[in-house]
């Protein structure tokens, strides 16, 4: 039962999730620093950009763009890419995400696909040096854009992300403390903040991110019992990665999310033993995009099968 | 308080909280018109001619159909037109109407009911009396309360609805505490007509004096009051039923089928007027209500008042209006006040003209599943009634859908759902009726193939039959000739 009216409309809605992203987004600027702020601030620029002209192109009134929706997507992408990429990273991602992840399947609530996944899936496959150096220190004001806008060689600042470092450490049989309190697990924590948030205000259900957790740790937990030279545990997989940002940020979008309440379980569960397969024996370290992405082409599948049963039938 | 629920609904708290309790009464109006088709199916037919004087509570039309109660004036005077006239719908169509100028008298017909000794009466005679009243469910679905009364017999317990249920609507809680005597009275008329052994007064929670006044006038242990959460959508019959009983109504099949009868509270008064008094169903208690009226109220009005009349006494503001009757979730816009009071009319809602949210993109958010009480998903039901994907909408069960408007109530994007899904059912509805005319065509044409087809068939064996007979008369007549002339030849033969 609903009591009044929790949210007003559907641009309140998005600037809800954007909210939630505060938290974990002053996370990553208090570990990474400005690099993490040019980021955002490109991809809302483009994203917003893209919107417009698209929306002129297709001959729309461009009061959508109030929606909030393209300013979403685009901020998703940003904290999801690595705080040093080159700015046409960002520009690029963006653009394809709003254009090819929305506006060509006719705008909001008609793509099937995460426009936010999918502009990082497309930037992880054609440019996987860029997507995969991260950065474990703090960028100045001045540092960040030097990194960012010249072609100044970065290695020195680039280190492997922790899921790297434990697939790594893994295959060379080396000892991994897989419980230790590193960056990624406050910025998990800040995003599992925000997502309580968005619980509380109503603006997710708790079937996605309840089932996601679930298929991580059931997944990790089976690997770990069958397969522990590869395994990392669930503990270790569900504070690293985009776990939690995935759980309550990218899997809830609910356009290309299941609709069902049945068929929202299956299709959380689901990505959680994908991203774990994906991350344990995919080349990629994270796998939170693919699964998702993967699982959004099932949508339709999962929404047919998982109907609810009507009262008085 | 009841220990059941159903799923979904909303909580939706009054606009508009009347600031005066009591009902107002208002006097016979100057001229009444009665719409004689008061719900889908057949209208009834005028028994009184232009310039014809009528008294109150005089039969002005009545109809051979069961479905179709009779119609009563409501003031006395002179039938002044028999024409057709607007209902109170968007749509504006026009159904026939009589039209009365009062005399001013107020001259009522005799009236003879049972007296309080119901039982001096049988059953039948009793529903016979409830539908010459000419009474209706009066709660909006304008359902001939004798056919439901008659398909309930038996029924263990009837359920009395006085959920209100519409936030804005306010007239059966005015009802109840104007007339509890006369309701429980009319229940207990009700029981005897249909041989139930309880009654259950369903009322929402927040409808405190109504209760403890119903709760004073009680002696019957046969009924109770029970308060219901005043959750939107609880009048729903079927919900009501789940939330009282636990028990669920299939679709398809009426209540009645599983022992229970479901009445209006404002139906049952009339019921009481009907049976005992002998009064047909002339005034009803309508809420006049909303954010342009200065004094919004109850009011007792004579069927057939016209709306701007009852408006007037509110003191609507000078600004143009938005005008919605029957309810702010379930109820229809009107253009404008120049409709007369139906038996159904509960409530009209009287606004400041607001700007419209503007519709923007489904996002299936699912909000509008989750207070769907039915478990519907709108959401997609949406999608396949913009397309006009009718198959795939009835998969989705879309004629179970109550209309209620809980979705088009909590949608972010301001969709307004149950206008898709009325326009679906309607698709739906001429694809079916077109499916029937298809198929009587063409077993109209099969057999007009068919009898083409016989008629050649007994024709070509007409006239193979003609030639059979023709051939053998020519063989019989050459077979004469040959047997003449053998004859003849033997007498030549003879001769020589």
């Amino acid at each position: 039962m609903i009591t009044g009216k929790p949210i007003l409309n559907t641009s309140n809605l998005m600037l809800q999730v954007i909210y939630g992203l505060i938290l974990g987004v002053a996370l990553q600027f208090y570990f990474f620093g400005w690099g993490v702020i040019y980021q955002i601030t490109l991809a809302l620029i483009t994203g917003i950009a893209a919107e417009i002209i698209f929306l002129k192109i297709r001959k729309k009134s461009i009061d959508v763009i109030k929606d909030n929706s393209a300013a979403l997507t685009a901020i998703l992408l940003a904290i999801s890419i690595p705080s040093i990429a080159p700015w046409w990273i960002v520009v690029l991602g963006t653009s394809f995400a709003i254009i090819f992840g929305k506006q060509l399947y006719g705008g909001l609530g008609s793509n099937p696909l995460n426009p936010a996944m999918l502009g990082y899936a497309f930037l992880l496959i054609s440019f996987p040096l860029e997507m995969t150096r991260w950065t474990s220190s703090f960028l100045s004001f001045g540092e960040g854009l030097n990194v960012i806008f010249s072609s100044i060689n970065i290695d020195a600042l680039s280190s492997a992300t922790r899921l790297e470092e434990a697939k790594f450490a893994l295959m060379e049989g080396e000892v991994f403390n897989p419980i230790q309190i590193d960056q990624t697990v406050w910025i998990n924590l800040g995003f599992l903040f925000g997502g309580v948030y968005l619980f509380y205000k109503k603006v997710i259900t708790w079937q996605i991110p309840l089932s996601f957790l679930a298929g991580i740790i059931v997944m990790s937990a089976l690997l770990m019992l069958v397969d522990s030279d590869h395994a990392m545990g669930p503990v270790f997989h569900l504070f690293h990665g985009a776990t939690m940002l995935g759980a309550f940020f990218i899997l809830t979008d609910p356009v290309s999310s299941s609709t069902t309440p049945r068929g929202r379980l299956i299709f959380g569960f689901l990505i959680g033993i994908l991203v774990i397969i994906i991350r344990t024996y995919g080349s990629y370290p994270d796998g939170v995009a693919f699964a998702v992405l993967l699982l959004n082409i099932a949508v339709p599948l999962i929404d047919y099968y998982s109907k609810p049963k009507v009262f008085g039938r | 308080m009841s220990k059941h629920d159903f799923r979904g609904g909303v909580l939706i708290e009054n606009p508009y909280p009347l600031n005066q309790l009591s009902v107002v009464e208002v006097p016979p109006p100057k001229k009444a018109i009665y719409l004689l088709k008061q719900r889908e199916g057949a209208s009834a037919k005028p028994k009184v001619k232009v310039g014809q004087k009528v008294k109150v509570g005089q039969v002005i039309a009545v109809s051979n159909n069961d479905y179709c109660v009779p119609m009563h004036s409501s003031i006395s005077g002179v039938v002044s037109a028999i024409d057709d006239q607007p209902i109170a719908h968007s749509s504006g169509l026009k159904v026939p109407s009589i039209s009365i100028e009062s005399d001013g008298k107020d001259d009522w017909i005799s009236l003879k009911g049972c007296g309080e000794e119901v039982d001096k009466c049988t059953p039948d005679e009793i529903i016979e009396k409830i539908r010459n009243a000419g009474i209706v469910g009066m709660g909006g679905a304008g359902f001939p309360a004798h056919v439901k009364i008659k398909g309930a017999q038996g029924a263990k317990t009837i359920i009395i609805n006085a959920t209100e249920c519409d936030p804005a609507t306010l007239c059966d809680d005015a009802l109840m505490r104007k007339y509890p005597e006369e309701i429980i009275k009319g229940i207990e008329v009700l029981m005897y007509a249909c041989q139930s052994q309880k009654a259950i007064i369903a009322v929402e929670e927040d409808k405190v004096d109504a209760i403890i006044k119903l709760n004073q006038t009680i002696k019957n242990k046969n009924i109770c009051v029970e308060a219901v959460p005043i959750k939107y959508s609880t009048g729903a019959e079927k919900l009501l039923i789940k939330l009282l009983l636990d028990k669920v109504i299939p679709t398809g099949s009426f209540a009645s089928s599983s022992g229970v009868l479901c009445q209006n509270i404002a139906t049952v008064k009339a019921i009481y007027d009907a049976v005992v008094i002998g009064k047909p169903l002339v005034s009803r208690i309508v809420t006049v209500n909303g954010s342009a009226l200065k004094n919004p109220s109850n009011y007792e009005v004579r069927i057939g008042s016209s709306f701007s009349d009852i408006v007037k006494k509110s003191k609507p503001s000078a600004n143009p209006h938005e005008i919605r009757v029957g309810g702010m979730m379930m109820g229809v816009d009107v253009p404008d006040k120049n409709y007369s009071i139906c038996k159904i009319t509960s409530s009209i809602i009287v606004d400041e003209i607001k700007i419209k949210q503007k519709e923007s993109a489904c996002i299936r958010c699912s909000k509008c599943n989750e207070v769907c009480p039915i478990n519907l998903l709108p959401q997609q039901l949406f999608w396949f009634c913009k397309s006009d994907n009718t198959k795939k909408a009835s998969s989705y069960d879309l004629q179970d859908c109550i209309e209620c408007g809980c979705c088009s109530y909590v949608c972010p994007s301001h969709i307004p759902l149950v206008e898709y899904f009325q326009y679906g059912k309607a698709l739906v509805k001429k694809e079916l009726r077109e499916q029937e005319l298809a198929a009587k065509s063409r077993e109209r044409y099969e057999f007009k193939e068919f009898r083409l087809d016989r008629i050649k068939q007994e024709r070509d064996k007409m006239m193979a039959e003609k030639k059979a007979a023709l051939k053998a008369k020519m063989a019989k007549e050459k077979d004469n000739k040959a047997k003449i002339a053998e004859a003849l030849k033997r007498v030549n033969d003879k001769k020589k």
